[in-house]
């Protein structure tokens, strides 16, 4: 029972942290709280449904969702974004504009009913992990956290576009006054956050299904991660996932009707200590 | 090959560049001097086209083409170098990474990263440190560092001696002999006149955004600036 509820925490954490790893980039590099990332989340895993059911490929799935999050991405940003650009609650309410827009648009393409994205027989059914047997996908989604994980830190720590990243969110103007066009790098990192964002939609929509509020609840999710971890941190993602899908996993078996609370109960205390969040530094 | 003629420049409503002009040659040391809040950084902010404050008149040409409406990244490109006021060097970059961000390791011309390392040995013990575990002389070192990877035919330094040690000044100095000697023009933002003094080939003074004294270093007894620039 608890071994189920650590591994349910566990793979939930695990889709948090491609959601929310995303949503940190852009808000570390581009200053940006993108409201509409939930939707994106929603959009993706959609346009991944579609996909995936069209062609019997869930790869495909997954590459027709990241995609077009990506696409969706840029759009928002060179076609919206660029006229707000300094404001912080213009962004703001552009970003929920956007979401409610995008939720819509969802409701008339894909109607409102519940839909599951097909998972490849390879990991349907369950496997035995000591005393309990355990859904094969979700043991994937906790592995392809990992993975995301890894290859975040590797793109971020270990390249030099991701010490242009780096140094983009530490001070962009001095960067580009070094001869660096860093729009450029700003754009490319917006579309990477807003494709796991997409790959995060495809992936839990094959688990947690997709809804007409998968949008908003995911961002709410998101937001807590994010706002645990600190703004722009990768590590803080990693933690803030951890913990707020173990809170919100326990917290559903322990006290379902104070689920929500076990998540933003410790989150609003923290706050009180650590306003910039358990890795977040001031800007 | 630098020419800033008539410059206004603002801050909002402020008028902080009111009329300033100087020129720089080829491989020549201009020290731009002035008291605080006279519009030595405004200056240097300005022809290096940053965001604020706003040019909204004058002109800033360099080898006959205006950088006036060129953004940052492209006047950099232009090989103009800047170490900007307080250094800034980012906090979560490591020594190295200051440079390879800029250049690729595997460039074989021009100011290469181990080159660079060789100008400055200090720094070449420090590659994998971040730049906030650097003294200050180290951090003056890296910000000069950084802006040669770019291949500057010129660089703008707005007071690199803030705040260092005089043994560093002494070294900055060395360091700014050593580069004019192979071949790059150097724009010197300065408070104090003797340290100007002891690496410029000419001295231009700003007072209230506007430039009100020009000359050959060794030209004039440096008594006479006293009046523009205070005591020191």
């Amino acid at each position: 029972m608890s071994l189920f509820s650590l591994l349910n925490g566990l793979t939930f954490a695990a889709l948090l942290f491609i959601v929310a790893s995303g949503f940190t980039l852009i808000f570390g590099l581009l200053r940006i709280v993108n409201l509409a990332h939930g939707a994106l989340y929603l959009f993706g895993g959609l346009v991944g449904y579609s996909a995936a059911a069209a062609t019997g490929s869930f790869l495909a799935g997954i590459a027709a969702g990241m995609g077009a999050a990506a696409l969706l991405g840029v759009a928002l940003d060179r076609g919206l974004l660029r006229f707000v650009r300094g404001f912080e609650l213009r962004q703001v309410l552009l970003t929920l504009g956007v979401a409610f827009v995008l939720n819509d648009l969802a409701l008339v393409i894909w109607g409102g009913d519940t839909l599951t994205v097909p998972m490849p027989e390879a990991l349907q059914g369950a496997m035995e992990i000591g005393p309990v047997f355990y859904p094969k996908y979700r043991l994937f989604v906790l592995g392809l956290g990992i993975f995301v994980f890894a290859g975040l830190w590797f793109l971020l720590h270990r390249t030099r576009l991701g010490a242009l990243i780096r140094a983009g969110v530490d001070d962009p103007e001095t960067i580009e006054a070094m001869g660096v066009d860093i729009r450029r790098v700003f754009l490319g990192t917006f579309m990477l956050g807003a494709a796991l964002a997409g790959l995060g939609g495809v992936i839990g929509g094959a688990f947690l299904t997709l809804y007409p509020s998968a949008d908003s609840e995911i961002l709410v999710f998101s937001l807590a991660v994010v706002i645990i971890g600190g703004r722009g941190s990768l590590v803080g993602a990693g933690v803030g996932a951890l913990l707020v899908g173990l809170l919100n996993s326990f917290g559903q078996v322990l006290f379902p009707e104070l689920a929500y609370f076990a998540i933003f109960g410790p989150m609003a205390l923290l706050l009180a200590f650590r306003p910039l969040g358990l890795f977040g530094k001031a800007a | 090959m630098l020419e800033v003629k008539d410059l206004h420049s603002y801050y909002g409503q402020a008028h902080v560049l009111q009329g300033a002009s100087l020129t720089v040659g080829a491989s020549e040391v201009v020290a731009l001097l002035g008291r605080n809040g006279m519009g030595k950084t405004s200056l240097i902010r300005s022809v290096m086209g940053l965001s604020s404050p706003q040019v909204r008149g004058g002109a800033v040409t360099w080898k006959e083409r205006s950088l006036l409406a060129m953004k940052p990244h492209q006047i950099a490109r232009a090989r103009i170098g800047y170490v900007p006021q307080g250094r800034r060097l980012f906090p979560s970059l490591t020594v190295t990474e200051h440079l390879t961000v800029l250049k690729s390791p595997d460039v074989t011309h021009g100011w290469t990263v181990e080159r660079a390392f060789e100008l400055f040995p200090r720094l070449a013990e420090r590659r994998q440190h971040r730049g906030s575990q650097l003294s200050g002389g180290e951090r003056q070192m890296l910000a000069v560092a950084r802006a040669l990877m770019i291949d500057p035919e010129l660089i703008l330094m707005d007071e690199p001696s803030e705040g260092l040690a005089p043994v560093m000044v002494q070294h900055l100095e060395s360091i700014i002999a050593e580069l004019k000697a192979q071949g790059l023009a150097i724009l010197l933002v300065e408070q104090n006149l003797y340290s100007a003094l002891a690496v410029a080939d000419r001295v231009v003074v700003l007072e209230s955004g506007k430039t009100v004294f020009e000359a050959k270093a060794g030209s004039f007894a440096p008594d006479t600036l006293t009046h523009y620039l205070g005591v020191h």
